[in-house]
């Protein structure tokens, strides 16, 4: 970061002028980022806090005063939202955990070894993920229902698994390939094998990569609905997003209730993406040089 | 000792080369055996009901040859479809790739509360979709939405527009809400590409007396260009398949103004369960894809040379 | 129907079956007061006795006070011989979805689920396709008498009874008694723009009238609405001739169109607007009429979430001199899987569960209207849901939407050619063009 200072910062004094033109400039671009980043949700979170009555007040109000806690009780105590909360936590860490191992054991194999047309795989990863998500759920809806899979957490970290790789080990294979051959090549010399070396010697390497590419699967199982709509049915599986579908009671949507808990869901990502932001933000550096 | 050692570290070469194409197989199939085992079943038997007319309802299921693509080519609502979607599929792309650059380069100067600004600039990217088209629906509202609020408060414009109810601005509401969604994961590519420009060439710059502007033009953006194509690339594909924002906001109305691939492929599929014919609607969605990868990859690879001879 | 929301309201509903704890009450036992004594502490759930018929029950999701799950444990607990699982689908939001799982499931004729429920449009094509058992000689003519006519005859395709009610719902009229003062809700679609007029330009409220035009399946209800008021069809009796460009349908669109560009009565949002954002200001007080589905009644009247609470009433929707008022129907229906192991058994659950005592449970717990006039009679509905006896007279002028196996296909082609007729007002080229589309496909 100190580092990046430099670049700002020109190598010999200049006009102060210019200098404080340029730091409120950048001031000024970074409160409009934050502006056009957390308005909307700002205001969500103001909803969450507001009486149904004032939703539709005109002129909008904006800030939650007088405030309620309804929403949120009406959320944990009557729809019971942390069973969804759990089932989403199961699904999207099973999920990021099968997507890093498999994921990571393609990469370091397309990154490691002469694999002849390894582009050629990549591509067809690449166009696997390019088929419309809409036509294959009704496929694999019947598919799943043969095999007894429907309604199960199986089912949806498989698809999710799916869904996830292409970029998991695109990601990956890009970090992999900037990481230097000459500590594998020593270990191999040693007799190491190949599973050895990927987890004695690239993976501790690797880390932030697996954390950012572990990060994105995350998000993306966390918050699928299409297919977690279709697959499951009842509270002991569906996922949050289905959850907080479920609060519409028939035309009725308690707007203030899915504020809440889209509030409640989207809080702990967020500080999440802040403890790991400089990872993400490192493995995503290795990855996107390369491809 | 070493006499010992000797033939075992022969022998292990011995297993590495003879499973030079064993060990990557073993590897690559935990994760190619997941991909294939739910795409392909779904997309082959896609491209076969795509010749076939079925449905569960009459209970017919015949081969009909091209019939869906002939007829597809002479519909009418495919090609309004198509259009509304390769507009959509560009316009966000284009400002998604230019806000996200914009954002990139201010995050990655530093400030006070760089990390914060950072993570706030991620959280339209965390809220789950399902709640995202719903809170657009809200905020864009024509007649009680806050952002007409805004507008006509800060004198910006006289009257509320009605941004869903109209076919001059529906398709460009539902843009507007893409891009707030999706620029925070361009920026984010795009930030880390930036930082992997090694910052001894703007000092060089500098140093020769080049303008900010000049650096940026003649040294960022070209070093930039492989990340930012295949950024771009990623976006393209995934915008292609739009389909939560229009279905909840205005179910590709008013007057099909903003019906896209995956909306009028989900209405043929599942509301009509026109299982030959939508399945022909996929196939060829598939195939644009396709053809953008491909124009994309053609484009990028000569630069991605250049750049790195 | 919607209490749901508040807290004060007991709703186990959410709660995963084998987690749950439930309350012993028959299904008679309910004449007690909607919402009292509905506990969640309550003896375990008690384990299947050996030896019942096993049978299931699939069903879009459903709450209130009380959910199906809850409904379905008190059959359980009333008789000895049939124990039905629930399989609970997506809630009727995502009916797309619903309908999907359900055509999917019933396709492979392997009698499972033995008992579904059905939106109302559906009737048709399952019974086409031969997938609904004909309840015939389960429900004789004289048992039919009990139920709405207008229910009836949406349950019946080709002359057989292929669906049993479960409840209904229609378009009605929604109006602001403080605004209409003394006078008495408009009959004719002209009275109702006058009214509108009148009182948007004294500044008493901000809109006239707000109904549903977002390309999507309410629009078609809508449609419905505003056409067989003026005597207009969408398909004839036999199915098979397309009347969507006769000189009655064309009108009624017409008007539609002209509630917002000539009379000005009603926002051009209601083009992109469904039941809740077109709900959302008439109980904010700025309209005076809305076109809505029952489910606003308890919201409008609630004081937390309505500044119209006492001040709106009911009324059917308004007709073209020389129609009748008419209200799209809506709801859903039982159905018996026509491969079923267990006919017997499933017969008597869905009899049980479309039988008085059944219905008037749906009704005060569920909010959900029962399809049976007598019940809208009881003391206890009254009591627990006091505008039902109002809704009555909206529901026997319902009017099912085209009765056809294709109605899936119908309806996109509608919800296209009339949003386009709206958007342009080229009323007669839209119309004309959904006659020619609709036509391909009832005759294919």
């Amino acid at each position: 970061m100190s580092a990046s200072r430099s670049l700002i910062l020109p190598p010999e004094p200049r006009p102060t002028a210019r200098q404080l033109l340029r730091r409120w400039g950048l001031r000024l671009a970074a409160f409009l980022i934050a502006a056009w980043s957390l308005g909307p949700f700002l205001w969500q979170v103001s909803t969450a806090f507001q009486p149904d009555a004032l939703l539709m007040a005109s002129p909008p109000h904006i800030l939650p005063w007088p405030g309620t806690l309804e929403h949120f009780y009406n959320v944990f105590a009557v729809k019971h939202f942390q069973y969804y909360i759990l089932n989403s936590a199961i699904v999207a860490l099973a999920t990021t955990a099968f997507c890093l191992v498999f994921g990571l054991l393609a990469a370091y194999a397309l990154a490691r070894f002469d694999v002849r047309g390894r582009f050629g795989v990549l591509g067809v990863i690449l166009s696997i993920s390019m088929f419309p998500q809409i036509a294959i759920v009704a496929p694999l809806y019947l598919f799943m229902s043969s095999v007894g899979l429907l309604d199960t957490y199986t089912v949806l970290v498989i698809v999710y698994l799916a869904l996830g790789l292409p970029l998991v080990v695109w990601v990956l294979f890009g970090y992999l390939q900037s990481i230097p051959r000459d500590l594998d090549e020593a270990a191999k010399i040693d007799g190491a094998g190949p599973i050895r070396i990927l987890v004695q010697i690239i993976l501790p390497m690797a880390l932030p990569g697996v954390v950012t590419t572990g990060l994105l699967a995350f998000i993306a199982a966390w918050n699928e609905f299409m297919f977690a709509l279709s697959f499951t049915s009842g509270i002991a599986h569906q996922t949050i997003p289905v959850g907080i579908a479920n609060f519409q009671n028939l035309y009725y949507v308690p707007w203030g209730d899915v504020a809440a808990a889209s509030t409640v869901v989207t809080v702990p990502l967020v500080l999440l993406v802040l403890g790991f932001q400089r990872r993400i933000i490192d493995g995503l550096t290795q990855g996107a040089v390369r491809e | 000792m070493a006499e010992a050692l000797a033939p075992r570290l022969a022998g292990g070469r011995e297993r590495w080369r003879v499973g030079s194409w064993l060990t990557p197989l073993l590897l690559l199939i935990p994760a190619c055996a997941t991909m294939l085992g739910v795409s392909v079943y779904p997309i082959l038997n896609g491209l076969w009901l795509s010749f076939r007319d079925t449905s569960l309802i009459s209970q017919t299921d015949k081969f009909v040859g091209a019939a869906n693509y002939v007829k597809l080519l002479a519909d009418g609502q495919y090609w309004n479809a198509w259009i509304h979607t390769v507009v959509f599929t560009g316009a966000s792309t284009l400002f998604e790739t230019i806000l996200g650059l914009g954002m990139a380069l201010v995050l990655n100067e530093w400030f006070e509360a760089r990390g914060a600004v950072r993570a706030a600039m991620l959280v339209p990217w965390a809220i789950p979709t399902v709640v995202t088209s719903q809170m657009f629906g809200w905020l864009f509202d024509g007649q009680n939405g806050l952002v007409n609020h805004i507008l006509v408060g800060s004198g910006l414009i006289s009257h509320n527009i009605g941004w869903y109810s109209s076919p001059d601005y529906a398709l460009l509401t539902i843009i507007i809400a893409d891009v707030w969604k999706t620029t925070p994961f361009m920026a984010l590519l795009l930030l880390a590409g930036l930082q992997t420009i090694p910052r001894s060439l703007a000092e060089a710059c500098y140093i020769d007396g080049a303008s900010a502007w000049q650096y940026f033009w003649h040294v960022r953006l070209p070093l930039l260009m492989p990340t930012l194509l295949i950024a771009a690339l990623l976006r393209a594909l995934d915008a292609f398949r739009i389909f939560d924002l229009v279905y909840v906001l205005t179910g590709g109305g008013p007057a099909d103004s903003t019906e896209t691939l995956s909306t009028l492929t989900y209405k043929t599929l599942f509301s009509a369960l026109q299982f030959g014919y939508g399945s022909a609607l996929a196939t060829a969605m598939f195939v644009t894809e396709a053809l953008i990868a491909l124009a994309f990859a053609l484009f990028l690879i000569p630069r991605m040379r250049r750049t790195s001879a | 129907m919607t209490d749901s929301k508040k807290p004060g309201a007991s709703q186990a509903g959410a709660e995963p079956m084998v987690r749950r704890e439930f309350i012993k009450r028959s299904g008679v036992a309910l004449a007690t007061t909607a919402g009292a004594g509905i506990a969640t502490a309550g003896a375990p759930r008690r384990a299947h006795a050996a030896g019942r018929t096993e049978i299931t029950f699939a069903s879009a999701k459903f709450f209130g006070k009380e959910t199906i799950a809850q409904v379905v444990d008190a059959f359980n607990q009333s008789q000895g011989k049939i124990h039905v699982t629930y399989v609970e689908l997506p809630p009727p939001s995502s009916s797309t979805e619903v309908h999907q799982s359900l055509v999917q499931q019933l396709a492979r004729r392997n009698g499972n689920p033995d008992v579904f429920t059905q939106d109302i449009v559906w009737i048709a094509e399952f019974a086409a396709a031969g997938w609904a058992l004909a309840l015939d000689d389960v429900v004789d003519q004289a048992a039919r008498k009990a139920y709405f006519p207008g229910i009836v005859e949406a349950c019946t395709w080709d002359g057989k009874l292929t669906a049993l009610p479960w409840f209904l719902d229609s378009g009605m009229l929604y109006y602001r008694t403080d605004l209409l003062g003394d006078a008495k809700p408009p009959e004719t679609w002209e009275q109702l723009v006058e009214t509108s007029q009148k009182l948007t330009k004294d500044g008493k409220a901000r809109f006239g009238f707000l109904w549903q035009g977002k390309q999507a399946e309410v629009l078609v209800c809508d449609l419905v609405s505003f056409i067989t008021s003026n005597n207009g069809k969408i398909l004839a009796a036999d199915g098979k001739t397309v009347e969507v460009a006769e000189p009655a349908v064309v009108e009624a669109v017409q008007l539609m169109h002209d509630t917002i560009n000539k009379y000005k009565i009603s926002p051009q949002d209601v083009l992109s607007w469904d039941e809740e954002p077109s709900r959302r200001p008439f109980t904010a007080g700025q309209a005076v009429f809305l076109r809505n589905w029952s489910y606003v009644w308890s919201i409008a009247q609630d004081k937390s979430e309505s500044s119209v609470a006492g001040k709106v009433g009911v009324a059917p929707l308004p007709h073209f001199p020389g129609g009748k008022s008419a209200a799209c129907l809506g709801g859903y229906q039982y159905g018996v899987n026509a491969a079923t192991k267990n006919r017997d058994a499933a017969v008597e659950f869905v009899t049980w569960m479309s039988s008085p005592a059944t219905q008037l449970r749906f009704a005060t717990q569920l909010g959900l209207a029962p399809t049976r006039p007598a019940v809208f009679d009881e003391p206890s509905l009254l009591k627990a849901q006091p505008f039902m006896g109002t809704l009555k007279p909206v529901f026997v002028g319902a009017t099912p939407r085209p009765v056809t196996p294709k109605y899936s296909q119908v309806t996109l082609v509608l919800q296209s050619e009339v949003s386009k007729a709206l958007v342009s007002g080229d009323v007669k080229s839209a119309m004309a063009s959904a006659k020619s589309k609709i036509e391909a496909i009832v005759k294919a």
